[in-house]
């Protein structure tokens, strides 16, 4: 059975007559087959086996980051922020943004872009008439973000729970708001936002094509789609001693820091079953966007793939 | 389905969220009821609960608004 997994969960991914065909020889109640790392498990059981592992893991969530990425997922996330470039008044979407690091991100990002903005505005006009400086105390010209917001959207709530309160704790509030939701049917009105992240969380997604679709219906004709995820290491070499570390210590990790060696396993296949970086820009074509193209780091431990809807 | 956590004062719905939140399965907009603290699809019948300021936007969570017996109950994704 283990051989047959790849072939099904290729064929869960092809979807149409050759879903029904899978789930009429399993039995219709059970539904389509996917993965669930290694295993073979109904899109139903996968959904909430994964919301099983983020619940389980919410709370040590960062720490285990820390540990198992050595900190080097700190330098990810802020090179994929660094990419974004957002300017003030740009509007974020950030769909499995759970425990908050990218929208943290994103608001210390604007705020410094805004300042930068204020100062060359100021240095510009030293030669303001007593008018103009008074008119500009009325106007509400000096917000710290400039109308930047980004919204953290998740599908789970324990992950959610900590976000807001790393948030409350480190002192984000304007410009931050959180929605409980399902990146494969987006509770968001068409063409609203500027930009769209999804940072280590599309793996977890069952339906990566829906969850596509729904990232570019909600993008404004010019905006960005940018997913940070784990993606495939081509020098033999290195994917050996990557394996290793994978499946040897980061479970122990795990079982060591957050109690849980299941969830740390799951973790380390589900990211040997994601597709490649060539399958996932294919992938993200096929729901419209153009222009994709993805950057490696890290000899393609992660990849950013970006694409923008047009 | 409740949290049961007693916190007494229900945590307003941050107000930009209001110009972005549709429901999402018709993605038709909704409305904001203050008394139950929940965003209503009139259409459809549903309303989607905000919990400790945050709604929940998943459908099986929301509940049927008319008076039919409830949707079956599945479970909280």
């Amino acid at each position: 059975a283990a051989g047959l997994c790849p072939y099904r969960a290729l064929l869960a991914r092809r979807g149409g007559a050759l879903r029904a065909l899978c789930g009429s020889v399993r039995g219709l109640a059970a539904g389509p087959e996917t993965h669930f790392g290694f295993q073979t498990v109904t899109e139903a059981e996968r959904r909430e086996k994964i919301y099983h592992v983020f619940e389980s893991v919410a709370k040590k969530y960062d720490v285990m980051n820390d540990s198992m990425t050595l900190g080097i997922h700190r330098v990810w996330k802020d090179i994929l922020l660094h990419k974004m470039n957002p300017s003030p008044g740009t509007l974020l979407l950030d769909v499995a943004g759970g425990t908050g690091d990218i929208a943290f991100r994103f608001i210390n990002y604007v705020r410094s872009a805004r300042e930068r903005q204020l100062q060359r505005k100021l240095k510009h006009h030293q030669n303001l008439s007593w008018q103009e400086i008074s008119e500009s105390y009325q106007e509400d010209k000096f917000k710290s973000l400039g109308d930047s917001q980004v919204v953290v959207c998740d599908i789970n709530k324990e992950m959610l729970k900590v976000g807001k309160q790393k948030a409350q704790h480190l002192g984000y509030s304007e410009g931050l708001s959180w929605v409980l939701g399902n990146a494969e049917e987006l509770p968001f009105d068409d063409d609203k936002f500027d930009v769209y992240t999804i940072a280590f969380g599309i793996r977890n997604v069952t339906r990566i094509d829906l969850a596509l679709q729904e990232a570019y219906r909600v993008l404004k004709p010019g905006g960005r789609f940018l997913c940070l995820e784990f993606s495939h290491v081509s020098n033999p070499l290195l994917s050996r001693l990557y394996d290793l570390y994978s499946f040897q210590v980061i479970p122990v990790l795990g079982e060591v820091i957050a109690g849980d060696w299941k969830s740390y396993q799951y973790l380390v296949e589900s990211i040997r079953r994601f597709p490649p970086q060539e399958e996932l820009k294919a992938m993200i074509e096929d729901a419209g966007f153009f222009k994709v193209d993805y950057q490696n780091l890290n000899s393609g431990i992660v990849a950013i793939h970006s694409g923008f809807k047009l | 389905s409740g949290s049961g956590l007693g916190s007494g004062r229900p945590q307003p719905l941050e107000p930009s969220l209001l110009r972005f939140l549709v429901c999402p399965l018709s993605k038709r907009p909704l409305r904001y009821e203050e008394a139950t603290n929940e965003l209503i699809n009139e259409e459809l019948g549903i309303a989607y609960p905000i919990i400790d300021g945050i709604p929940n936007m998943i459908p099986e969570a929301a509940r049927t608004t008319r008076k039919k017996p409830p949707a079956e109950g599945s479970k909280q994704p």
